[in-house]
């Protein structure tokens, strides 16, 4: 399964959280770690999608009183999401051999 | 802690995320997202967070509802309640059967199928042939490159006729200068171009050009260079480019013929250059030299007798060319007012300025016809497929009872329209191609090559995707009929066993008044065609004015080198005259500047003496002609008053002329005209001698036109047609005439020998080709109109067989039942023609522009054709009407 720029670093940054992954830490770690900042609805369209390949699981959280009595939804990532990111991971690396020289820092 | 509870976003910027979302459990963790980050901002500053919570909603909700949209467009009806859909695209998965279900109901009726293809076959041909003809003729008659910025440059006048040629040299040189919307502006000029050398003199056509029409055209020689600029130069402009043919033919294909001098209207000429092959650009030209003009003709402004074509430059449109023209045009007009008034100042594109006058009425009259026919056939194939439609009644019916949607049986019908319509493309494209041979192979060369764009005609490409759209367009013109006729069926009425009456007599009504429509299409187009035989018929045997049997022709064009002056050319012309005079079997000779039917002609204004001139830009005009004594006995015309040209007319003599009897009558109605004076042109007085009977020159513009006759020994011509009045048949004596002129002069070439009906015959090639294409499509109108005739009535008889049966066995006799019959075909046809009459009233004036106005449309033809189709009309009515009168009363019944 192909997965684009966007759909790697939601998932990564939900591995990252590990059981605290709803919406709101899950673009604040994204933020945080690439520098740059997310559309709120950009992050729903790409959790859905993912959620529609199949490469994320969600469930909701007891209502909370903080979130004007609703739930929180989190999600976790499945093990093809797993192994949709390793395949990415492996092609990008193959595509970086050699190169390292040449654009390494 | 109670404050952290009254927090809350706006309530009503929730309402609108939530009715974005629709979906209660995915809208709840959004928003409780939205909630979460809102509570720490509104504690900050409640009206940053107000606005921040009411941008975050409304910037998600309009996300949220554009993807909606673009979801439904994707899948169509595709929500969680539709049935699970086999794989594949839905409609294909239709379609595919029912594109071969309607092959198959095809092929289960060979016959009609092949009549329904032959119909379309033929009504697509003929329109398949008539594009071809216009697409050559009217769309891309010149091969050149880029030819679409090539433009002519017009001088025109009101009344005036001839686009080709309308400049005079001094404007063509001032609008040279005053203009720069083109890369290069070139004039041309005919040129009878006299080629003497090692075999007979010969004339060829030729023209005087600029250096840089070759570079307007984009052509290059194949041989040697075009001109130079300074080629033109008077003096050093005797160079020539060889046309291909000429230079294979008489050159032997010499390549060193490049630098030598061959000898052109008796002086010596440098060969430049030979013309790629094929070129022979304009009007069939073999030989282009350089146009020079003296002093004395680059002041002329009143001769206006150059073709100016040129090149757009870079950058520039014809819109731009337009406004210069327009402009130069006016100024010249304002500078010069005397040679230069009402002159108005004009581009065309160089196929629309090079077309025929006449020829955009013709080609639109043959697309007009075409389509007629086309027509008539789809109301035919309509027709058949109507009777199909009711054979086929009780399937349609079934199907839509068992919940086939009306679109559907609508589809199916289309799709085996367009099945037809497909096969018939083919047989379209052959007939088309059979078509355009025959017209191809039917037009004389030396005819064709004044046709720009003749030698294009051909079934290419194009004419191929023309055929095939044209046969789609046809079919869903021709299916929608039937299509929606039975894609609406009485049900109950349909699927009863006898149901004889109710839909299938409202779709008998339909039948009729398609046949009524196809009666009054093809009554315009017999009238047409009726219009166009009757023409060349006129045109042949009607009078001309002067004798055209036993009267022998030939031209003979002086070149100026040779004869340089009046004495010599007189000399000639008198001594050729007299030798034609002594041949044996020869009655009279004589020459004349210009003869009736010849493609040319010569004219002046004039100024009648007495009569004060008021407009010096719009005097009245006349044709001219200079001819040697004899030369009305010779050529026919009778003498009403006066005298003929005689031998005592001398250059020294009191200048005189002959005038037609219509110049008479328009200048000095009611009294006698012999004695007055008129001026041609800037010429001296010249009195009138005598009053000659009316020719028709040229039976599309010049019938009975003023004309002036004048002795040759007053105004030698360098170019005559000289003509022998014989008493055998004229074909005997050409050898002997050609002969009488070489004994006289050996380097002079004579052409075109041939009798003046051969002559008449060349002029109406034009005529005759339209006469027979209308003549084609008439008949094919007619072919189509009676066999819808015979379809619908048979149907109509075999409908009424119960009833007919009834009618015989209450005591109606055979009699009775054949009138009843063919008083219904009477009333149909009546019926159809009526509407036809008024069609063709309607367009009288397309088919008489369609034949250059020779003729004017008549009450009696259109009876006379109107006739004929409600008699043949009839005559297909007959069978049907007798089989009806033998129908056995009892073997009707007890079928019924």
């Amino acid at each position: 399964m192909y997965l684009g720029e966007f759909e790697q670093i939601v998932l990564l940054a939900i591995l990252r959280l590990g059981d605290e992954a709803y919406a709101i830490p899950v673009r604040s770690e994204i933020e945080d770690k690439t520098g740059r900042s997310v559309a709120r609805g950009a992050l729903y369209t790409a959790l859905d999608r993912l959620e529609g390949k199949r490469c994320l699981r969600s469930r909701l959280s007891d209502p909370r009183p903080e979130r004007g009595g609703r739930s929180r939804r989190y999600y976790t990532v499945t093990p093809a999401g797993l192994a949709a990111l390793r395949a990415s991971r492996a092609s990008l690396l193959r595509l970086w051999q050699g190169l390292e020289g040449r654009l390494g820092s | 802690m109670t404050e952290g509870m009254t927090i809350r976003p706006p309530r009503r910027a929730e309402r609108v995320l939530a009715r974005a979302f629709g979906d209660p459990v995915r809208a709840e963790a959004i928003l409780g997202d939205l909630h979460e980050e809102y509570v720490p901002r509104a504690a900050a500053s409640v009206r940053a967070a107000w606005l921040w919570y009411w941008s975050q909603a409304l910037r998600l909700s309009t996300r949220l509802l554009v993807r909606h949209a673009l979801d439904r467009l994707r899948r169509p009806r595709a929500g969680p309640a539709a049935p699970a859909q086999p794989p594949g695209d839905p409609l294909m998965r239709t379609l595919g059967p029912e594109i071969r279900h309607a092959f198959r109901a095809i092929l289960k009726r060979p016959g009609m199928s092949a009549v329904i293809v032959l119909t379309l076959a033929l009504g697509i041909g003929a329109n398949a042939a008539v594009f071809a003809l216009v697409d050559a003729l009217v769309f891309r008659p010149f091969p050149f490159p880029d030819v679409d910025r090539i433009v002519m440059v017009v001088h025109a006048r009101d009344g005036q006729i001839d686009r080709r040629a309308s400049v005079s040299p001094a404007d063509f040189l001032d609008l040279r200068r005053q203009t720069d919307a083109f890369e290069h502006l070139a004039a041309l000029a005919w040129w009878d171009a006299n080629l003497i050398g090692r075999d007979e003199p010969e004339r060829v056509q030729g023209f005087m050009v600029s250096t840089d029409l070759f570079a307007v055209l984009g052509v290059r020689p194949a041989l040697g260079r075009g001109f130079l600029a300074g080629d033109d130069t008077p003096g050093r402009h005797r160079r020539v480019v060889l046309g291909y043919g000429l230079w294979q033919r008489r050159f032997g294909s010499d390549p060193s013929i490049v630098g030598r001098s061959i000898t052109i209207d008796g002086s010596a000429c440098e060969v430049v250059g030979v013309a790629p092959a094929g070129f022979d650009f304009p009007m069939g030209a073999q030989v282009w030299s350089p146009i020079a003009f003296d002093p004395k003709t680059a002041a002329n402004r009143t001769t206006r007798y150059l073709t100016v074509l040129g090149r757009l430059a870079a950058g520039r449109t014809l819109e731009d060319a337009k406004a210069q023209v327009a402009l130069a045009t006016e100024r010249l007009e304002r500078q010069y007012s005397e040679s230069n008034k009402g002159l108005a100042g004009r581009v065309y594109t160089l196929a629309h300025g090079m077309r025929d006058v006449g020829l955009g009425p013709i080609l639109s009259m043959w697309q007009a016809s075409a389509l007629f026919v086309l027509l008539i056939a789809c109301v035919n194939v309509a027709n058949l497929l109507l009777a199909r439609g009711a054979e086929r009644q009780r399937e349609m019916a079934v199907r839509l009872a068992i919940g086939a949607s009306p679109w559907r049986v609508a589809r199916s019908m289309l799709i085996e329209s367009l099945w037809l319509a497909l096969l018939a493309a083919p047989a379209a494209v052959a007939s088309a191609w059979a078509a355009v041979t025959i017209l191809r192979g039917a037009m004389p060369a030396h005819i064709a090559r004044f046709v720009a764009g003749w030698d294009q005609i051909d079934v290419d490409g194009r004419l191929l995707v023309a055929t095939v759209l044209l046969a789609m367009l046809t079919a869903l013109l021709f299916g929608i009929v039937p299509a929606v006729q039975c894609a609406r069926p009485k049900l109950a009425e349909s699927l009863k066993d006898g149901g004889r009456a109710g839909a299938g007599s409202a779709r008998i009504r339909l039948r009729r008044s398609l046949v009524m429509a196809q009666m009054a299409l093809a009554l315009p187009l017999l009238a047409a065609a009726g219009l166009s035989v009757l023409t060349v018929h006129r045109y042949w045997n009607g009078p001309q004015g002067y004798d055209p049997d036993r009267l022998l022709t030939m031209q003979v064009v002086l070149a100026d080198g040779r004869y340089h002056d009046a004495a010599t050319r007189l000399r000639f012309t008198r001594n050729v005259v007299e030798r034609l005079a002594a041949l044996p079997g020869v009655r009279s000779a004589a020459a004349i500047n210009t003869m009736p039917a010849l493609g040319s002609n010569s004219g002046g204004t004039i100024e009648i003496d007495g009569q004060p001139v008021l407009d010096r830009a719009n005097m009245p005009r006349a044709d001219y002609r200079v001819a040697t004594p004899r030369v009305f006995e010779t050529l026919g015309i009778p003498l009403l008053k006066g005298r003929g040209i005689v031998d005592s007319d001398r250059e020294e003599t009191q200048p005189v002329a002959v005038v037609s009897a219509s110049l008479a009558e328009r200048h000095w109605p009611g009294t006698d005209p012999i004695g007055r004076r008129l001026k041609l042109e800037d010429g001296p007085w010249i009195t009138i001698v005598g009053v000659a009977g009316d020719v028709i020159h040229d039976w599309f513009a010049r019938r009975n036109y003023p004309t002036v006759y004048r002795p040759f020994a007053q105004a030698p011509s360098g170019s005559m047609s000289l003509l022998v009045r014989t008493v055998p048949e004229p074909v005997a004596l050409a050898a002997a005439a050609r002969g009488a002129v070489r004994a006289e002069d050996p380097a002079q070439p004579v052409f075109d020998i041939k009798t003046m009906r051969e002559a008449l015959t060349d002029r109406t090639v034009g005529l005759r080709y339209v006469a027979g294409i209308m003549g084609v499509l008439g008949a094919l109108a007619l072919v189509l109109s009676i066999v819808g005739v015979y379809g619908v009535m048979a149907c109509l008889v075999a409908q009424r067989t119960h009833e007919i049966g009834v009618r015989i066995a209450l005591g109606a006799t055979r009699a009775d039942v054949l009138r009843l019959t063919l008083a219904q075909t009477g009333r149909l046809t009546a019926a159809g023609a009526g509407v036809g009459i008024a069609l063709a009233l309607a367009l009288t004036r397309l088919i008489e522009a369609g034949l250059l106005g020779v003729t004017r449309g008549s009450p009696l033809m259109l009876a006379a054709v109107a006739s004929l189709l409600v008699t043949a009309a009839l005559l297909a009515g007959c069978l049907p009407a007798r089989r009806a009168a033998g129908i056995d009363p009892i073997a009707a019944l007890r079928q019924g």
